[in-house]
């Protein structure tokens, strides 16, 4: 009963989700409104993560297994990857090491700017 | 032989057991290539086309599965709470360093895919590539984008990250923890957090941070745009 009950308050959580997606003036996607949900309830005591601990392990702990069916869903396109695979290639790791030198930098800079607020005490 | 396929639990135990054929693997050979959600992916399209097995008897099985997806995008506010001390102490850091990955990441994407004359569908389906997969379908549909493109940009970009991540580090001479937690999660997800687990706790708890912080960061840029 202990897993049911955290089921359905998770799922609970989705449900509402995707009421407010659809009430909102604008496209937000739930899952993320479900986060920001479940963060504010667990911010406020609302809600412990006791309650919902064991059925959150077992969701984030196989988060990978969840996306194989969007994954192989490629089966339907094929063709488009067949004419556009390098590109594709070369997009990914072009910008996968573009984003990790601007967040690296950047973060860098903030604290040394932060420091320097301080007095330089830190780091 | 094809009543073997047409109840759901065909997709599901398929899934299970492809997955799980993949996690051997990577324990065995201990290498990031062999990621188990790209080898399951490949396996069950290699088995569904050899075998003809219609995509939409996998998806009675698939879709049960794909449900879990947005369950566990919101327990992803479980990892962030338990980090809200490191949060808290970092916050302009990690809100800079965040916005300023996200926006690089779709600026260069969009740049490239006008220079690589990409259509407007491939371009949506790439932009949301190194932010979590279910956020980042999410985008891609708000914006007319190919799912399955989306999730396979997501997953290769994610273990280009892991694979990467040592090296960058070294690259661009990043010693504080902090910094490259935040710097491997905002390029490379969940996968690429996976890799800061083994470089050290605060790599892990800031990559872990930096999925949901990117994440929505993205969304409020691509509603804008």
């Amino acid at each position: 009963m202990k897993i049911i009950k955290q089921v359905g308050i998770i799922f609970s959580i989705c449900c509402i989700s995707v009421l407010i997606e659809q009430y909102l003036p604008f496209a937000f996607p739930a899952s993320v409104i479900g986060m920001i949900l479940l963060f504010l309830l667990l911010l406020t005591g609302l809600l412990k993560i006791d309650h919902i601990r064991e059925k959150s392990d077992f969701l984030l702990a196989n988060m990978a297994f969840f996306f194989i069916p969007a994954g192989v869903n490629v089966i339907n396109y094929l063709d488009i990857l067949k004419v556009n695979w390098l590109p594709l290639l070369l997009i990914c790791v072009f910008t996968t090491v573009i984003t990790f030198a601007a967040t690296a930098y950047s973060v860098r800079f903030t604290m040394y700017l932060l420091s320097r607020g301080k007095g330089g005490h830190h780091e | 032989m094809s009543e073997l396929w047409t109840s759901p639990y065909f997709g599901i135990a398929l899934s299970i057991l492809a997955f799980w054929t993949g996690e051997k693997l990577q324990k065995k050979l201990k290498s990031p290539l062999c990621n188990p959600l790209l080898f399951a992916i490949l396996v069950i399209v290699v088995i569904l086309l050899v075998f003809r097995i219609p995509y939409d008897s996998y998806n009675e099985g698939g879709a049960v599965i794909n449900m879990f997806l947005a369950p566990a995008t919101a327990c992803l506010a479980v990892s962030i709470y338990t980090k809200i001390q490191i949060l808290k102490e970092n916050a302009l850091p990690i809100v800079v360093g965040c916005t300023v990955g996200s926006l690089t990441s779709m600026g260069s994407v969009y740049l490239l895919c006008k220079l690589f004359g990409l259509d407007g569908a491939m371009t949506a389906s790439l932009l949301p590539k190194s932010i979590t997969t279910p956020i980042a379908v999410e985008v891609c549909q708000t914006h007319g984008g190919i799912v399955p493109v989306t999730v396979i940009a997501v997953i290769f970009t994610g273990i280009l990250g892991s694979i990467l991540a040592p090296f960058l580090l070294r690259l661009f001479r990043v010693k504080n923890p902090i910094t490259a937690g935040l710097a491997i999660g905002a390029c490379s997800h969940a996968v690429g957090t996976s890799k800061a687990l083994e470089l050290g706790e605060t790599e892990g708890a800031m990559s872990g941070l930096a999925i949901g912080v990117c994440g929505i960061i993205t969304v409020i840029v691509s509603m804008l745009m």
